[in-house]
């Protein structure tokens, strides 16, 4: 299980509900607005209350609600274990990200590889974060001037980025590819083209690339 | 039916009463409340204008129709706009009008107090649109203006700071404006009119304005905080800053989230009733759910805080999550009171029938992005934009249409044109969903929100297309309300009877428009037992003896 299982988990979760409800009130009241319907003849009901039917219906509502809390809680939980587990992890590799207007510095603390760009429209112009395939990979977060937010979309990885503190997000990449990763706190005047790219290369390439500062 | 016939011969206004100096300093509450009203909706046209530059610019990739800066300029005025000086003036002063009429008061109670308020918004309103004739343009850090990007040292220029002291002089004016309503509703009721005789509108201003007076006065703080730190930026190279700036302003912006939601329950709800010919269903819990929703509305602003590794997230989100039960009792209210009508189908029940799906939308995605698992995937996306959208435009906009539609006459005394409504409602909501609904699929597809622009390669243009082609047949649909106004009040063709919908509540028990002090000799106060006092007249009128509604479960 991954971060991003762990969300597609739950938002399916969730979607099914959410779309159960949807449809059986709107279903609900599109069947009655027939029925009921000022043509139909049927007379208004005089009825004002019935405090039975909408206390049960509180109480249920109410098991629901706590049903969803610790579903959501323990989901939240395992994402937290997965990720101290990650820093943990004697084989751990640590990077220090630096959020600037306008785009990231790489810095790797295992050699001297550091890469950074100018994040312009032009995609060579964006950093590549190089990390091996199959090793925790640890992003330590901090910015340089405003509020940032790191994001990947695809790996559903997203933490702010703040001056003054620093925030860490952990995860493993088990398979070769390029993701792509954006800056999703508004950031300023240049903040739509904040985009970098990771990139998961075999162990060996990685020890290239820290030894010499440059993907094979 | 000639241009000059009145519904109801009525004594002659006192002279000078129609002149612009005797509405610039009235102490009527209807007219402090139609100076607001008047205001917010020419404001919602103009950021609405905005917003339409805005889908221009995103409808293909790599545009650039305007400059990254001014980009960000419109989505800020868009959005703050769009809440500060739209739906929250609109959803206080909805209650400014209506509530000393539906507890049978002649007054709101502090008229000079409620007028200052009107003042103070409109001054705030001026100024951070002034900030659009400066050299660097408009404010253009966004609704919430996070430093330190709103500090002096990153957004410089006069646009930041006027939207400072604009936004703390239009909120302060709203919470002199809460306030009135509250203190009338509380205690300046009529004769008769106890807390539990209230119509439901009323009680949920009284739950409205009680989280305005709660939360507010932190908005307050929050923009003095700004205006502290651009004179000092140095300020906010302390975490303690920044964070605690995202905490005053949350704390306020949570609840003004529901200040923009509450009283357009109570507009549904008694639009529902109304056109259903009986009393709104489950009344008591009504009451009792606005009430605990208030209450925790109060608990649950770290939400908003769930990617900042810096909130507790397990604890906002229980709250959050808990509100889905307030919630899901003034949805059985809705669907109850349909159930058991007899429904007529005229425009303002079109708009309150369609708030109940859409705003549903927005509440269970709320539900999704209560969950932090969830909001740390989604937040910063176009799927948060979808999921307020629904919430305010498919919902509080609806419920704000429901609104104008059904008091319209009673403001005025002429009755809006039910074709010209008719294309208003379908327009407004294929338009509504066509151009919010893609926005979820962006947001799921990695749209970050306040992109000035994106890339051919980046997936997003067929989406950014439907929605922009959404946003036009909206814009037609708002159009077409004009024309139903412009054209109402221009020749003066349709006359509005004193009830003509067969309301429930006091105000349709006076004249359209009312009388200075609401009720008069010719209009005097009905006796109250109920929260539907006008429904027992006409049941009591029409079965004599025959069947007390006491025994049906009916409020006396």
């Amino acid at each position: 299980m991954s971060i991003r299982g762990i969300f597609d988990d739950i938002f399916l979760l969730e979607l099914s509900i959410a779309g159960a409800v949807f449809v059986v009130i709107t279903v609900l009241l599109v069947v009655f607005l027939v029925r009921r319907r000022a043509g139909a003849g049927r007379p208004a009901s005089s009825r004002a209350d019935n405090i039975v039917l909408e206390v049960s219906y509180a109480v249920a509502l109410l098991g629901i609600a706590v049903f969803l809390v610790v579903v959501t809680a323990q989901a939240n939980h395992r994402q937290q274990q997965m990720q101290a587990q990650f820093r943990g992890a004697p084989d751990v590799v640590r990077v220090d990200v630096t959020a600037f207007q306008w785009c990231w510095r790489f810095q790797h603390l295992d050699g001297p590889a550091s890469t950074t760009g100018t994040c312009q429209e032009d995609p060579a112009t964006r950093p590549t974060l190089v990390v091996p395939i199959g090793r925790p990979v640890e992003l330590r977060m901090t910015s340089h001037d405003v509020v940032h937010a790191l994001w990947i979309p695809d790996l559903a990885l997203k933490s702010d980025v703040y001056p003054d503190h620093t925030n860490s997000l952990a995860v493993t990449f088990d398979h070769a590819g390029t993701w792509l990763g954006r800056c999703s706190e508004f950031c300023g005047t240049h903040h739509p083209t904040m985009d970098f790219y990771v990139r998961a290369v075999p162990e060996q390439e990685y020890q290239q690339y820290l030894a010499s500062g440059s993907p094979a | 039916m000639t241009t000059t016939s009145a519904p109801s011969p009525r004594p002659a206004p006192p002279a000078g009463r129609g002149t612009a100096s005797a509405w610039l300093t009235t102490t009527d509450h209807k007219r402090i409340a139609l100076l607001t009203l008047g205001t917010a909706t020419f404001l919602f046209l103009v950021v609405g204008v905005l917003a339409m530059i805005i889908r221009a610019q995103l409808t293909l990739p790599s545009q650039h129709l305007v400059s990254n800066d001014m980009y960000h300029g419109l989505f800020t005025i868009h959005g703050s706009g769009m809440i500060y000086l739209v739906v929250t003036p609109i959803a206080i002063a909805l209650g400014v009008y209506l509530v000393p009429l539906q507890v049978g008061a002649p007054a709101i109670a502090a008229p000079r107090l409620a007028m200052a308020g009107f003042w103070l918004y409109l001054g705030g309103a001026l100024i951070i649109f002034s900030g659009f004739l400066t050299a660097l343009g408009p404010a253009l850090a966004g609704w919430y203006s996070y430093p330190p990007l709103s500090g002096s040292r990153y957004t410089p220029g006069a646009g930041q700071s006027l939207w400072i002291a604009g936004v703390f002089l239009a909120v302060l004016g709203l919470i002199l404006q809460a306030a009135t309503v509250l203190w009338t509703a509380l205690l300046k009721r009529g004769p008769g009119v106890t807390m539990l005789r209230m119509p439901v509108f009323t009680w949920s201003t009284v739950a409205t304005n009680l989280m305005v007076i709660g939360s507010f006065p932190s908005l307050l703080a929050a923009m003095g905080l700004l205006g502290w730190g651009r004179v000092f930026p140095q300020l906010f190279t302390e975490n303690l800053w920044n964070i605690g700036y995202q905490h005053l302003f949350w704390f306020f912006a949570h609840p003004v989230v529901y200040v923009m939601f509450f009283p357009f329950v109570g507009v549904v709800a008694e639009v529902l009733s109304t056109f259903s010919g009986r009393r709104f269903f489950g009344y008591r819990a009504t009451v009792v759910s606005l009430l605990v929703f208030a209450a925790f509305s109060m608990s649950v602003w770290g939400h908003h805080m769930f990617s900042t590794g810096q909130a507790s997230n397990d604890y906002y989100s229980l709250t959050s999550i808990l509100l889905l039960v307030p919630a899901g009792v003034e949805y059985f209210g809705f669907l109850a009171t349909v159930i058991g009508g007899h429904l007529r189908f005229r425009v303002p029940m079109l708009f309150a029938l369609a708030f109940v799906p859409q705003f549903l939308v927005g509440g269970l995605t709320g539900i999704m992005v209560a969950t932090p698992v969830i909001d740390y995937q989604v937040t910063d996306s176009y799927f948060i934009v979808a999921h307020w959208h629904y919430t305010l435009a498919a919902g509080s906009l609806f419920g704000i249409f429901a609104a104008f539609y059904f008091w319209f006459p009673k403001a005025t005394g002429l009755m809006l044109d039910e074709r010209l409504g008719r294309w208003h409602f379908w327009l407004l909501v294929v338009g509504t969903n066509v151009a919010f609904l893609p926005m979820f699929w962006l947001g799921l597809q990695g749209m970050p929100r306040r992109l000035a622009t994106y890339l051919p390669g980046d997936g997003f243009t067929t989406a950014n297309i439907v929605s922009t082609v959404g946003t036009a047949v909206l814009a037609l649909g708002v159009l077409v309300g004009v024309v139903n106004v412009v054209t109402a009040v221009r020749y003066r063709r349709r006359p509005a009877p004193d009830d003509p919908w067969e309301g429930f509540t006091l105000e349709w028990a006076t004249s359209s428009p009312p009388p200075p002090l609401n009720f008069d000799d010719d209009h005097p106060l009905p006796p109250v037992r109920s929260f539907a006092p006008l429904l027992d007249e006409r049941e009591h009128a029409g079965q004599e003896g025959a069947d007390d509604p006491a025994e049906h479960g009916a409020l006396r």
